[in-house]
């Protein structure tokens, strides 16, 4: 067996188990049946089943002891033997409930039920035995009919015992027409009922479309209005603007025209002022003869300053020679000098012929500043 | 109560073609698991069985909350036709229920369905136009719709499909184009409707007349009915033999003349006529679109010469047990009588 049990780690012939606490009523034959609650532990301490005191007190002696026993331990043992012997007395007394016979007479045991039973030691014994037979060839078991018992009886059922056709077919010919007919009452009242509620259905339909196309008339017409009001109040807008635009129009040309009135003649004011109008003779006359003429009289002029400067300085040769021939007499050239005063005389009388009168005081006074010119 | 049957489930093995339905609740959970089996025969089974238990409005939620919206999802696009023919009906069935429709716009069905636009059986075809249909009869299934990009196809689909299709085609579209305009007049829808207009099918004409009137009940809508000069076309169906016709003709001219070019055009096409004749008529359910159409040609000034020989057929409207139609009469009255 152990080594049957080397296989498994731990086994035993009966599992331990903990023991049902003990029930404090006797069982009942239905409770039993009916409520199997968890298994509830009982505490051991508490359980009066366990063995209380000391289990060890009472040792029956080892056969063969290896030490031999001391005198204490002897003694200990007869005395524990002797205290058990007393307690069961005590107990026997305790238990007994039967009064002691009284003198002379003697207590009997006595069966008073109503079958006696014969109680002895020995039980009857009876030998018995058997032995089996070698097998013999089994023949095969004969059909068991059992032996007839009992009475013949035979019954026969007339036509009309039983039960009349035409009136038992009666509740269940009404059972099933009625409930065909049922059934087909329901299906109409079914359709009828959705025919009601189709139409019903229809009957909205009709008048919610009834009142939407009224809606969108109204809608439409609304839409129209609120257009042509839009564009009549635009074209209305339109009008006022080109009314004041013509009134500012008006207004402005007004302005202008008065502000422009004596433009034209400011105009020509200035642009004659400027010198833009010209009689052409007279700007003919202005660009180019007077130019002309003050050119040919600048160089008369010049002509004529040029003539007294010639004179001037022939003036002061001549002076100068005659000075440094009167400041040294020279032997020469009275010759020189008659040449040179015709041609000075020359000049004179051309520049004297050409030039007016007017002119000589200013040649006179030419040649007084002259020498005032040679004099610085 | 009375039950319409005597017990909920029918007896076993009766149909053949049917899977067996577990008992309880787990009928529903098995029947998920026997759509997503790779057998085929284990498919259709389940799916003849779902068609006749969502019929019941509470296996309907159970079935959405179970999800089997994915596994359907799936089986749209098989390549048998029988478990595309069921599964369609199956959802056409669901799309009858408030909590099926929550589900299918919920789970995002209809750009499945997208796909079965094309698909070559007629069925198939038919069953998805109707779940369209009535998944846009809510606001937020036709949002879905148009969210998908569905308009253009759908529209695309009249010209081509058969009639009874193209009647819940003109219905899925009347409820998406009550929202949203602009998509279907870029796929050309107007010219469309316009031929619509001279089929010889009752329904289709007045189906096609009621696309038109949410079509114009939008601005862009109105412009491109004038453009494509629909009215005179309105104008002629106010003729019509079928009161159906001659309601929604009236009602689609009535949105379709609030812009100025609608109402030259319609005096062009001499509406004023037809329309009095409607409104004369006592017991005619087009007397209250007539006669918000005379109003709106009333604000012209031909139109007001021409109707104010007519004030006594208004006055006649006054006494007309409607109260909408009467106050349809005084409005018109005043706007007759209303001078610059």
């Amino acid at each position: 067996p152990s080594d049957m049990a080397s296989d498994v780690p731990y086994s035993f012939c009966s599992q331990p188990r903990s023991v049902r606490p003990r029930p404090k009523y006797r069982e009942q034959s239905n409770a039993a049946q009916t409520e199997k609650g968890p298994v509830r532990y009982c505490n051991i301490m508490v359980d009066p089943r366990v063995v209380r005191g000391n289990v060890l007190s009472v040792r029956p002696p080892p056969p063969q002891s290896t030490e031999p026993l001391s005198t204490l331990e002897v003694k200990r043992q007869r005395r524990a033997q002797k205290q058990l012997l007393a307690r069961k007395l005590t107990q026997e007394e305790i238990q007994r409930r039967t009064p002691e016979p009284v003198k002379g007479r003697e207590h009997v045991y006595v069966q008073t039920e109503l079958y006696l039973e014969e109680i002895s030691d020995r039980i009857i014994e009876i030998d018995g035995e058997c032995q089996t037979d070698d097998f013999l060839d089994r023949p095969p078991t004969p059909l068991f009919i059992p032996a007839k018992t009992g009475t013949d009886v035979a019954t026969q059922i007339e036509e009309g015992e039983l039960f009349d056709f035409d009136i038992e077919v009666k509740p269940i010919l009404e059972v099933l027409v009625g409930k065909t007919v049922e059934q087909a009452l329901l299906e109409v009242m079914e359709e009828e009922e959705l025919a009601q509620l189709w139409s019903h259905q229809r009957a909205f339909i009709e008048l919610r479309n009834a009142e939407f196309a009224e809606l969108q008339r109204l809608e439409e017409q609304d839409r129209r209005i609120r257009e042509e009001k839009e564009r009549r109040r635009l074209e209305h807008l339109e009008k006022l603007r080109k009314q004041k635009e013509t009134a500012e129009k008006i207004a402005a040309r007004a302005f202008a025209q008065r502000y422009l009135a004596d433009l034209i003649p400011s105009v020509f004011n200035n642009l004659h002022n400027s010198g833009f109008f010209y009689d052409p003779v007279e700007r003919d006359i202005e660009t180019e003869f007077l130019p002309w003429l003050m050119s040919e009289v600048e160089e008369t002029l010049q002509k004529k300053v040029l003539g007294r400067m010639m004179l001037d300085s022939l003036i002061r040769m001549v002076v100068e020679k005659r000075l440094d021939e009167f400041s040294h007499p020279p032997p020469s050239d009275q010759t020189e000098v008659p040449a040179e005063e015709p041609r000075a005389t020359d000049a004179a009388p051309q520049v004297s012929d050409e030039a007016d009168a007017a002119d000589q005081p200013v040649a006179e006074k030419e040649e007084t500043d002259q020498p005032f010119a040679e004099e610085e | 109560m009375a039950q319409p049957r005597i017990s909920a489930y029918l007896p076993p093995d009766i149909d053949p073609t049917k899977a067996a339905l577990a008992f309880g609740r787990r009928a529903l959970p098995k029947l998920n698991e026997e759509l997503q089996s790779p057998e085929l025969l284990t498919q259709q089974r389940a799916l003849m069985a779902l068609c006749d238990l969502v019929h019941d409005p509470e296996k309907v939620y159970q079935a959405i909350a179970l999800g089997f919206l994915d596994s359907l999802k799936t089986l749209l696009v098989h390549q048998d036709q029988t478990v595309r023919q069921k599964t369609t009906e199956v959802l056409s069935i669901m799309a009858l229920h408030s909590i099926g429709r929550e589900g299918l716009i919920r789970s995002g069905v209809i750009s499945a369905l997208a796909g079965l636009l094309d698909d070559p059986v007629d069925i198939c075809r038919k069953n998805t136009h109707q779940t369209l249909d009535m998944l846009a009869k809510l606001p937020e299934g036709a949002g879905g719709v148009l969210q998908a990009d569905l308009i253009p196809p759908l529209v695309l689909k009249l010209k081509t499909e058969l009639d009874e299709i193209q009647e819940l085609i003109l219905d899925t579209l009347s409820n998406c184009l009550h929202v949203e305009v602009s998509k279907a007049l870029a796929a050309g829808a107007v010219p469309v409707l316009k031929e619509k207009l001279s089929h010889p099918s009752t329904a289709i004409r007045s189906k096609a007349a009621w696309v038109l009137l949410e079509i114009s009940s939008h601005a862009e809508g109105k412009i491109a009915v004038c453009e494509e000069e629909v009215i005179p076309e309105l104008v002629r169906l106010l003729e019509d033999t079928q009161p159906e016709v001659q309601v929604n003709s009236a009602g689609a001219l009535m949105f379709a003349i609030v812009t100025p070019q609608g109402r030259s055009s319609a005096m062009g096409a001499e509406a004023i006529p037809p329309l009095l004749a409607l409104v004369a008529e006592e017991t005619s359910k087009a007397r209250l679109n007539a006669i918000k159409s005379l109003t709106l040609l009333a604000e012209l000034p031909e139109g007001r010469k021409a109707l104010l020989d007519h004030r006594a057929t208004f006055q006649r409207c006054l006494e007309d047990p409607s109260e909408a139609v009467q106050r349809a009469a005084e409005i018109a009255l005043d706007v007759i009588d209303w001078k610059p």
